[in-house]
């Protein structure tokens, strides 16, 4: 109990520490509609979003998204030139989990990313590289300790990209997560951690597509990194093959997108399809948000199961830099079997006090089957600090 | 709307488990997406030098690692650790449901066998990056 207390009481501390002086937070998909922003890109400078922000998107991150401060750059200290953009996310997280073990929670402080990202643009030719990588954090180190630590060099993403205008068709080939879902920061929901978006599956990809003020669509063909590349460049990827998204927005305040997914791999072949939906209620300052996949995980030895997994949930925008996230989410791993089912209740409040910097607060829920005669629940508190370079 | 209410709420399927217990089924359905993650028993990470990111790794591993007893799930250390009994419970974050841990159960009784492409792996190299 002691150490629960101290573990707390240092993340409090650090949490005030990383406050004071800090400015500026990451983008997530509750941020389409609820800021004013249609599209992810007009926030990242990757097409479907995730990584770097553009300067569009660190002022919003400083007007509209947070509670004040200057979203760029080191807080406006030093302006690099037009063709190169800079950051980096650096987060640390305190967990508290039960798992249903006949010994106690699991306590944990763990440092989570340490990534620096750099952006070169190539004059007026709309090409582009892009690199992103930085030290893995770990939450359980080899030695079962409490201390745990970064253990490696990982580049989460590095692509050449042509991207002429904010607008109209564009290519990527490199490493990144094809667009597909909703691409949630937090790995753990389900909509991301079976689909094939776990943390670190990143493939190596050739990707195209069309972005129009109110539709987009990307198309994309993934294999995994061999093994027999450095660490720094291997994932937990499993199979090759083409993702697909399409999205339609309607009056600035919905959409509406069909997906589909097939990846196989030496030991399975997975087809996915899903749709994913958003609804702004401006006057109640509520967006809804869902995704329901169905796949098919078809082994070579000749079986399979068809499997469900969906996110439904309302986030609400209180005050400025304030959010709090509600989900209901299933994963059933195969529809024969009812004891098969994983649901789970999330609570989630993100607070932006600053420009460049956030706190979130999840509490998650997770229950097998149709109660604990199904397996044991599973209940965790995390608190996460990041700040935004 | 029926999948919405028979996926997010209610649930589906019956309580009969009509599923293959053969390491090919349960490797890639079970294992890999809960366990072979990039902070736990991938090739990323090796927990405990465990790694389960294919049929054949997973095999290898914990037959060979005698996480595993052919025809005696009781004395199983996988069976205890999936059900965290005096230790904690695996995947630490993602408990699998009863069904999975009896289908798994049910595979160890039956010998454990051999069943995914090709013959059975060979045996697993020596610390030293020989094989035995």
């Amino acid at each position: 109990m002691r150490v629960r207390a101290a573990l707390w009481v240092a993340l409090g501390a650090g949490l005030v520490a990383l406050c004071f002086g800090a400015g500026r937070a990451e983008a997530y998909p509750q941020f389409q509609f609820s800021s004013g922003t249609q599209r992810c890109a007009q926030c990242h400078y990757a097409p479907a979003g995730f990584g770097l922000l553009t300067s569009w998107g660190r002022d919003e991150g400083a007007d509209t998204i947070s509670r004040g401060g200057n979203g760029a750059l080191l807080h406006g200290a030093w302006t690099p030139p037009d063709w190169l953009a800079l950051g980096g996310d650096f987060r640390v997280a305190g967990i508290d989990n039960d798992a249903g073990s006949s010994g106690p929670p699991e306590l944990a402080v763990f440092p989570m990313q340490a990534d620096l990202a750099g952006r070169i643009g190539f004059g007026n030719t709309g090409l582009s590289l892009y690199v992103e990588g930085g030290l893995r954090g770990t939450t359980r180190p080899g030695n079962d300790s409490h201390a745990a630590q970064f253990e490696s060099l990982m580049s989460r993403e590095h692509y050449v990209m042509w991207k002429p205008s904010a607008t109209g068709a564009y290519v990527r080939a490199g490493r990144f997560y094809a667009p597909y879902g909703l691409r949630m920061v937090e790995h753990i929901y389900y909509v991301r951690s079976v689909t094939g978006f776990n943390l670190y599956e990143e493939t190596y990809n050739v990707s195209g597509g069309y972005l129009d003020e109110d539709w987009e669509l990307h198309v994309t063909a993934f294999t995994p990194p061999p093994n027999s590349l450095p660490l720094a460049l291997r994932s937990t990827a499993k199979g090759s093959g083409g993702a697909i998204y399409g999205e339609r927005r309607f009056a600035s305040m919905a959409s509406l997108a069909l997906q589909a997914r097939v990846a196989k791999s030496t030991d399975q072949t997975l087809y996915q399809g899903g749709v994913v939906g958003k609804l702004w209620l401006d006057s109640a300052k509520i967006l809804f948000m869902g995704e329901f996949d169905l796949q098919r995980r078809a082994t070579n030895g000749g079986n399979g199961a068809t499997q469900f997994v969906s996110y439904f949930g309302p986030t609400f925008f209180p005050v400025k830099g304030v959010m709090w996230s509600f989900a209901l989410e299933r994963y059933q791993e195969d529809l024969r079997v009812s004891g098969t089912a994983h649901s789970a209740v999330d609570v989630q409040i993100n607070y932006f006090p600053w420009a460049h910097c956030e706190v979130v607060l999840l509490g998650r829920y997770q229950m097998n089957g149709t109660g604990l005669a199904d397996g044991p629940a599973d209940s965790l508190a995390m608190l996460q600090l990041h700040y935004y370079l | 709307m029926a999948l919405f209410f028979c996926g997010v709420l209610v649930g589906c399927g019956s309580t009969n488990d009509p599923r293959p217990d053969k390491w090919s089924f349960i490797s890639p359905i079970i294992i890999q997406p809960s366990c072979a993650t990039a902070n736990c028993h991938s090739q990323l990470a090796e927990r405990s030098g465990v790694m389960l990111d294919t049929v054949a790794d997973g095999y290898q591993q914990l037959t060979q690692r005698h996480f595993v007893m052919p025809g005696d799930p009781d004395n199983s250390a996988l069976m205890a650790l999936l059900r965290g009994e005096g230790s904690r419970r695996m995947p630490p974050d993602f408990p699998l449901p009863e069904a999975d841990i009896t289908l798994i159960g049910s595979w160890i009784a039956d010998g454990a066998n051999w069943d995914g492409p090709g013959s059975e792996p060979g045996p697993l190299p020596t610390p030293d990056g020989g094989t035995p």
